[in-house]
């Protein structure tokens, strides 16, 4: 009888005084579409899981304890997301930036192959989105960034 | 469409969160990045079908826990499929602050929380069957008596 | 305000088609869950009677129907909302059930599922098999995701 999907190792969960409002504006800016809320009643959530492809974030609050959303840490945060897309990341940064996310910087090809935007949400989380342009070697990437490389 | 996501965390010191989060979690280093100067400028470790990114405080909105108090605007959870109990005890050996030990509740969760040593707090959880009415209520003690 | 689970998903199928899965095939896809029984000698077969007013009834092996709800809202293709409640609540108790159908693209639905009110589940009841809200709402939103996936098999 279980109901329960198989979950990825590693999942992000995003703190906001709220919650609601956040996952709202997620589906806007990013086109996340949310697939579960579990909504305390009195303005909590509990937990939630908000798809984009085959990946998902939860998105939780208000915070408690050492929990904290960007927006009462004088804008800065711990952690930031990465979103890895396949295609479709100009237009994705034109309907974040209609929703109100705040870019910091506009959508550039990088010199290891991807091209990147960042930005921030309503209560400060960063976010950047990529989307691979080619694939290079591992010599490449190091001519192309002047870093070394260990693989 | 598929679309991937990794969680970047702050470090003050990066390149000792790499050693300990392979020491205490079992992560493994795919890929970084240094500077000439030593620097991480990027770097990958991967758990399971997932990874993660460790790298330094890269702005003034960037930042440690260590630097803010303690405080976490995003916390990773990792998902696993067996021995949640070794798990912590290896955790615990490499120096991970618990702030909830593992415990299975009655209704069926196994999960303990730890802060690494700049205070990211980790969750992790082991992936349980979904427990039945009779196993929950035998577990939680509560004599159910018939139906109203 | 109430507690609320939400689930959804897309299933491959248009609206019409999605709400008619729903509400004349539930007997196909419905799966008993023993943490959400809705009555002693469940599982039945689940079956709407169409139309605003009609009831979701569960019909046992014995031929005993027994009535889990009415509808309160019949809006076919995009809305549905009806009762929901359990033989073990205490008398005075309904929980609310909304599901909604939205077109996304071509040929999909995207199907939500908004269960209100299960948090009111007193402490004592044999329905909340001793849960904290927490436990009992993430029970209630994983069942819920299950029937969904299986709706979809179902409807597509």
């Amino acid at each position: 009888m279980s109901d329960r999907e198989k979950l990825p190792t590693i999942g992000a969960l995003l703190w906001y005084q709220d919650p609601r409002a956040a996952i709202a504006w997620l589906e806007a800016a990013f086109g996340f579409e949310t697939r579960l809320v579990v909504d305390d009643g009195q303005g909590g959530v509990i937990h939630s899981e908000l798809g984009l492809g085959d990946g998902y974030i939860m998105v939780v609050g208000p915070p408690s304890g050492q929990a904290a959303s960007p927006a009462t840490l004088g804008g800065r945060s711990t952690q930031s997301v990465h979103v890895q897309l396949e295609s479709g990341l100009d237009s994705r940064c034109e309907q974040a930036r209609a929703a109100g996310a705040a870019i910091e910087r506009e959508p550039a090809d990088q010199p290891y192959g991807d091209r990147v935007f960042t930005c921030r949400d309503l209560e400060g989380h960063p976010w950047s989105f990529g989307q691979t342009l080619l694939a290079l070697s591992v010599a490449e990437m190091e001519a192309a960034t002047g870093h070394k490389i260990e693989t | 469409m598929t679309a991937g996501f990794r969680s970047a965390l702050f470090y003050q010191d990066p390149k000792a969160a790499l050693a300990w989060l392979e020491k205490a979690f079992g992560f493994e280093l795919t890929m970084l990045l240094e500077d000439a100067e030593g620097n991480v400028a990027h770097s990958q470790m991967s758990f399971g079908n997932g990874y993660v990114m460790i790298g330094q405080e890269w702005s003034a909105d960037h930042k440690s826990p260590k630097s803010v108090g303690g405080k976490n605007t995003q916390t990773v959870n990792i998902q696993i499929e067996t021995d949640i109990d070794a798990h912590f005890e290896r955790a615990k050996a490499a120096g991970a602050v618990i702030v909830a030990a593992p415990e299975t509740q009655f209704y069926g969760d196994r999960t303990y929380r730890c802060s690494d040593p700049e205070g990211h707090i980790w969750t992790v959880s082991q992936t349980v069957q979904a427990v039945s009415r009779e196993e929950a209520e035998a577990a939680s003690g509560l004599k159910i008596t018939g139906w109203l | 305000m109430t507690s609320k689970v939400y689930v959804a998903l897309r299933v491959k199928a248009a609206p019409e088609r999605a709400f008619a899965a729903f509400v004349q095939e539930i007997g196909a896809w419905w799966r008993p869950n023993g943490l959400f029984q809705t009555t002693p000698r469940a599982p039945g077969v689940l079956a709407f009677e169409l139309g605003e007013g009609g009831r979701l009834t569960e019909t046992l092996e014995s031929g005993k129907v027994f009535e889990i709800g009415r509808i309160s809202a019949w809006e076919p293709p995009s809305r549905l909302v009806f009762s929901w409640r359990q033989a073990n609540f205490p008398p005075d108790l309904h929980t609310e059930v909304e599901v909604r159908f939205e077109a996304v693209g071509e040929g999909e639905t995207r199907v939500s599922v908004e269960h209100r009110g299960f948090d009111q589940v007193p402490a004592g009841s044999a329905a909340r098999h001793g849960f904290p809200d927490e436990a009992l709402l993430m029970r209630l939103a994983e069942w819920w995701r299950g029937l969904l996936t299986s709706y979809r098999d179902t409807s597509a």
